[in-house]
C-alpha cells in the first residue's frame, strides 16, 4: 500500500476491535455466495400489506395517489411546451426545427429519451 | 456545495460515559454520526460503499464514502462503482450498511469491545419490519449495542423547531424533500405532525426516481446541445459532477409554461439566466502561416528530391540504352558473321548463339533497335509516323492475292496499327468537340448572368439542389436498399440498413436456396439451373455502376460554375459535420455546455413527476391530499396546520422552492386560508440536529429497545413496536 493512502486513511481496516462478529467471519473469503439481500419489491411482498388495516399507515398506502391534474406535455428534447407528437419515434416536439432534428436522432438516441419518461421500448 | 464532509478520527470516544447516546442520520445521501446533546454531528461523509482492487498488490479493499479522488488513482475502480445500501429510502443491503457502520464507529474513535452506548438510528416512515428487524440485528449481534431506538427523521425535526422556535403553534406540516444520489431516489416525504392530539397521522412518502432520473436528465439534455462531444463528455460526466451541476445551476421556476416561453421567444431575462459551463479546454497550437524561410527550405528539399529522382532516372534510362545498343551491336556482329558462314554450317554456328533461325535474329535485331529508338527519343518517332502515314501503310491498299504469304501478315499488321491510330485521332478529336461544347455553355450561361444576374444565380443554385438530391438519393438507394429512415443526414442506421441492396438480394437469394429446397435431404447442385443462382448473385455486385454519371457530371459542372460566382456557395458534401470538424479548429464554444431550460426542467419533476413518466402527484398537490386523509377530528386544525409548512431535506436549497410550493398549495386550498412555508435553517443538519437534542432528553432511554427485549422477543416483536413519542 502507498504511503499517502495509509496516510489517509483510506481503507477500511478489515479487522476492527469494537465488533462482536468481524466481517471476514460473517462473509468469509473465497465462499461463493448466492444474494442475501432481498430487494425493495421483494421486501413488500414478504410483509403481506394486504392482511393490515387499511387505516393504520404503512409502507405501501402512504404512498401518494395519481395526480388529478392532465399530464403536462413539454418537448423531449428541448422542454418547451410540446404541442405536437412523432408517430414514428413517439417524442414529442415544440417546433418544426426540432422536428428535423428528431428526424436525424439515431434509434439509439430515441430510445434514450423516450427512457426519460418510462416510454422507451423495453426487451425482455 | 452544501455538503461537507467530515472524515477526521475522533478522539475523545472514552470521554464519553458508556449510558452517553449515539445519534445516527442515515441519510441516503449523508451519513452522519455524533453524540447525543452536541451541537453539530462529529463525522459526515457520503452514504457510498466502493470495493476496489489495489493495483499492485491485487486485493480487494473496502472504501467508505468519498475520499480524494487523486488517492484512487491507486485502485482499479473499473470492476465496481460506488454502491449504496438503500433501495428507494429503505436500506436493504446489509453487509454495506455494515461497511458503512464499521467506518461510521471507527471514524468516531470507538475502541474496546463493543460499542457500548445506546444507539439512535433514523430511517424512513414505515419502514417494513423486515429492513428494521435487519438493522436491529446488526446493531444488536455485531456491534453489541445495548439499546437501539429508530426513528423517523423529520420528528426530530420538528422536534427541534418546537424546542428552538415558537413558530410551530403547536401544529405543523412538515415537508421533507430529501436529496439523495448514487441510485437512490428523490424522496420526498410529506408528514402531518399533530402535537396536541398527540396522533400522528402518517404522511404519505412519495417516490419518485427523480433524482437518478434528474441525473440522466441533465445528462441527456447537455449533451443533445453537442452532439459533437458525446463521446467526450459521457465519458467525464459522472454523476457526482451532475450532482454538484444541479446542486450550483439549479433553481425552480414560479412558474414552468411561463418561464419556458421565455426561453423560447429568446428573451432577454432567458439569455441572463442562461449560464455556460465550461468544460476544460486549451486551445490547441495555432497553426501558424510558415515563414518565408520555411517556405524556401521546403522549395529547396522539393527541389532537391526532384533532382535526385530525375538522376535516378536518367541513369537508368543511359544505363538501359547502354544495354541496348550493346545487344544490337552484337546482334549485327551476329548478322554479318552469319553472312559469311557457308551455308551447311548454319545450323551448328546459331546452336553456338542460342538462336534457332536467321529471322530469329533479325527480329530481336529490330526489336532491340526498335526499344533504342524508343528511348532515346519518342517524340520523333511519333511524329515521323504521323507524317509518314502514307508509305507506313503500303500494303493496305492493295489486294491479297498478289501478295506473298510474308506480304500479307505484314499488311495484317499494318491494319492494326492504322485502326488504333485512328481511333486515338478519333478520341482526341471528340475531347476536343467537349471542350468546344462546354467552352459554349458557359458563355451561354456568362450571357445570361449578365441578363440577369440574380435569377440566373437562382436558377443556378435550384438546379444544384435538384441534382444533388437526385445523386443523393441514388447514392442512398445504393447503400440503403429504399428503407430510408425518413433522415436524410444519417444514413444507415439499425438493424434492417446497414446491408446494402446488393449485400442484402445476396442473402435473400442464399436463404432462400437454403430453406426453399426439399425438407431432409440437401438436393442443391442436382439441377442445373440451381448453378445459376451463383451468376445472379455475382451479377448482382455489379449492375449499381451503369449510368450515374450524367447526373454526377452535371452536378459536378452546376457547382463548380456556382462556385466561381457565388461566394456563399458551400457544397453539400464539404458542409458534412465530420467534414467541418476537420477543416475548423476547435474552438472554447465546442467545449460549453449551455445550460438554459435545463436548469428549472430538472427540480420540475418534484413538482410535476409525470414528465418522467411516473403517475404520481405532485408535491404542492399532495400538500393538499394528506391534509384531506387526516382524521376527521383533525380538519378542524386545517387552518393552523397550512400556516406553519415547514420544508427541510436538501431539495429546498433549490431557489424558489419556498415560492413555488406555497403557490401550489393556495392553489388547492380553500380561499383565504392563511398559508406560510418555512424553511429549516439548516435543512441538511437539523434533522440529526433535533435527534441529538432528544436523545439527550429524559425520556429517551425509555423509548428504545434492548439488547433483552429483542433476544426474548425476537424480530417480529418489532412489528408492533410503535413509538408513542413525549416531550
Amino acid at each position: 500500500m502507498e504511503r499517502e493512502v495509509i496516510e489517509a486513511d483510506l481503507v477500511l481496516p478489515t479487522h476492527l476491535g469494537f465488533k462482536k462478529i468481524q466481517m471476514y467471519e460473517k462473509y468469509p473469503k473465497g465462499q461463493a455466495r448466492g444474494r442475501h439481500w432481498k430487494h425493495l419489491k421483494q421486501i413488500i411482498q414478504a410483509e403481506n400489506y394486504q392482511n393490515y388495516p387499511p387505516d393504520v399507515p404503512n409502507y405501501i398506502n402512504i404512498e401518494s395517489p395519481p395526480s388529478m391534474h392532465p399530464c403536462k406535455r413539454i418537448c423531449d428534447i428541448t422542454g418547451f411546451e410540446a404541442p405536437y407528437y412523432d408517430p414514428r419515434t413517439n417524442l414529442r416536439y415544440a417546433n418544426a426545427e426540432v422536428f428535423k432534428a428528431i428526424r436525424s436522432l439515431p434509434n439509439d438516441y430515441v430510445q434514450r429519451y423516450l427512457a426519460l419518461r418510462n416510454a422507451a421500448v423495453v426487451l425482455r | 456545495m452544501p455538503f461537507i464532509s467530515k472524515i477526521q478520527r475522533q478522539t475523545d470516544y472514552s470521554r464519553f460515559p458508556s449510558s452517553h447516546p449515539i445519534v445516527i442520520d442515515n441519510g441516503g445521501s449523508y451519513f452522519r454520526i455524533g453524540w447525543a446533546g452536541e451541537a453539530n454531528p462529529r463525522v459526515i461523509f457520503r452514504n457510498i460503499v466502493q470495493r476496489p482492487r489495489h493495483k499492485t498488490t491485487g486485493e480487494t479493499v473496502t472504501i467508505v464514502g468519498d475520499h480524494d479522488p487523486a488517492l484512487l488513482k491507486y485502485f482499479d475502480c473499473t470492476r465496481s462503482g460506488p454502491r449504496s445500501a438503500f433501495d428507494s429510502n429503505v436500506v436493504y443491503q446489509f453487509e454495506i450498511m455494515e461497511y458503512i457502520l464499521d467506518f461510521g464507529f471507527n471514524r468516531l474513535g470507538a475502541d474496546g469491545s463493543q460499542i457500548d452506548h445506546p444507539v439512535l438510528i433514523t430511517e424512513c416512515a414505515c419502514n417494513p419490519v423486515q429492513s428494521r428487524s435487519k438493522m436491529a440485528e446488526l446493531l444488536f449481534e455485531s456491534y453489541g449495542v445495548p439499546s437501539v431506538g429508530l426513528h423517523r427523521t423529520n420528528k426530530h425535526l420538528v422536534l427541534m423547531l418546537h424546542s428552538v422556535t415558537s413558530i410551530i403553534n403547536n401544529v405543523g406540516f412538515v415537508i421533507k424533500m430529501a436529496l439523495q444520489s448514487a441510485q437512490d431516489l428523490a424522496q420526498v416525504m410529506l408528514s402531518q405532525y399533530d402535537f396536541p392530539s398527540r396522533m400522528s397521522a402518517e404522511g404519505f412518502t412519495y417516490g419518485s426516481d427523480g433524482n437518478s432520473l434528474c441525473v440522466f436528465e441533465f445528462s441527456l439534455s447537455t449533451e443533445s446541445q453537442f452532439m459533437k462531444h458525446v463521446a467526450v463528455l459521457i465519458s467525464r460526466l459522472t454523476w457526482e459532477k451532475v450532482e454538484d451541476l444541479k446542486m450550483e445551476h439549479c433553481y425552480i421556476a414560479p412558474d414552468y409554461a411561463s418561464e419556458v416561453r421565455l426561453f423560447q421567444k429568446g428573451a432577454k431575462e432567458a439569455e441572463e439566466k442562461t449560464r455556460c459551463w465550461q468544460l476544460p479546454w486549451t486551445p490547441s497550437p495555432a497553426l501558424e502561416p510558415p515563414s518565408e524561410e520555411e517556405i524556401a527550405r521546403k522549395a529547396a528539399l522539393k527541389e532537391k528530391q526532384g533532382q535526385r529522382l530525375r538522376e535516378m532516372a536518367e541513369a537508368k534510362r543511359s544505363s538501359k540504352i547502354n544495354e541496348l545498343e550493346n545487344e544490337s551491336k552484337n546482334l549485327e556482329f551476329l548478322l554479318l558473321q552469319l553472312r559469311h558462314v557457308p551455308e551447311n554450317e548454319v545450323p551448328s554456328f546459331l546452336s553456338k548463339t542460342g538462336y534457332v533461325s536467321k529471322q530469329e535474329i533479325e527480329s530481336a535485331f529490330t526489336k532491340t533497335t526498335q526499344s533504342l529508338r524508343k528511348y532515346k527519343g519518342e517524340l520523333e518517332n511519333e511524329e515521323k509516323a504521323d507524317l509518314s502515314a502514307a508509305e507506313k501503310y503500303t500494303l493496305i491498299n492493295i489486294p491479297d492475292n498478289i501478295l506473298t504469304p510474308e506480304q500479307v501478315k505484314e499488311k495484317k499488321r499494318q491494319l492494326f496499327l492504322k485502326t488504333t491510330s485512328e481511333g486515338r485521332q478519333r478520341a482526341k478529336q471528340k475531347r476536343f468537340e467537349e471542350d468546344l461544347e462546354r467552352e459554349r455553355q458557359n458563355k451561354q450561361d456568362e450571357e445570361k448572368r449578365l441578363e440577369n444576374p440574380e435569377l440566373y444565380l437562382g436558377q443556378l443554385r435550384a438546379k444544384h439542389r435538384e441534382l444533388s438530391e437526385k445523386v443523393e438519393q441514388r447514392k442512398r438507394l445504393k447503400t440503403n436498399g429504399g428503407h430510408s429512415n425518413g433522415n436524410n443526414v444519417s444514413g444507415g442506421v439499425g438493424r434492417g440498413e446497414r446491408l446494402n441492396a446488393a449485400q442484402r438480394e445476396r442473402m435473400r437469394l442464399l436463404t432462400t436456396a437454403a430453406f426453399d429446397r426439399g425438407k431432409g435431404e440437401d438436393t442443391f447442385g442436382y439441377k442445373d439451373e440451381d448453378w445459376q443462382l451463383y451468376k445472379l448473385m455475382s451479377k448482382d455486385n455489379e449492375d449499381d455502376d451503369e449510368g450515374p454519371d450524367e447526373d454526377e457530371a452535371e452536378l459536378g459542372r452546376v457547382s463548380s460554375r456556382l462556385r466561381d460566382i457565388d461566394p456563399t456557395f458551400v457544397s453539400r458534401s464539404e458542409a458534412g459535420p465530420s467534414e467541418t470538424s476537420h477543416l475548423r479548429p476547435l474552438t472554447k464554444e465546442d467545449f460549453q455546455i449551455v445550460l438554459g431550460v435545463e436548469r428549472f426542467r430538472c427540480p420540475e419533476i418534484i413538482f410535476n413527476p409525470n414528465l418522467i413518466g411516473i403517475d404520481q402527484a405532485g408535491l404542492d398537490e399532495m400538500a393538499g391530499v394528506s391534509i384531506t386523509r387526516l382524521p376527521a377530528a383533525c380538519q378542524s386544525l386545517d387552518e393552523r396546520m397550512t400556516n406553519s409548512i415547514l420544508m427541510m431535506g436538501g431539495n429546498c436549497l433549490f431557489p424558489g422552492m419556498a415560492e413555488r410550493l406555497e403557490a401550489g398549495i393556495r392553489m388547492i386550498r380553500p380561499c383565504g386560508i392563511p398559508i406560510r412555508v418555512m424553511g429549516a435553517s439548516d435543512p441538511i443538519l437539523d434533522a440529526w440536529r433535533g435527534a441529538a437534542a432528544y436523545a439527550a432528553g429524559m425520556q429517551f432511554p425509555q423509548q428504545t429497545f434492548s439488547k433483552v427485549d429483542y433476544y426474548e422477543k425476537g424480530e417480529d416483536w418489532l412489528r408492533q413496536y410503535q413509538l408513542r413519542y413525549t416531550f
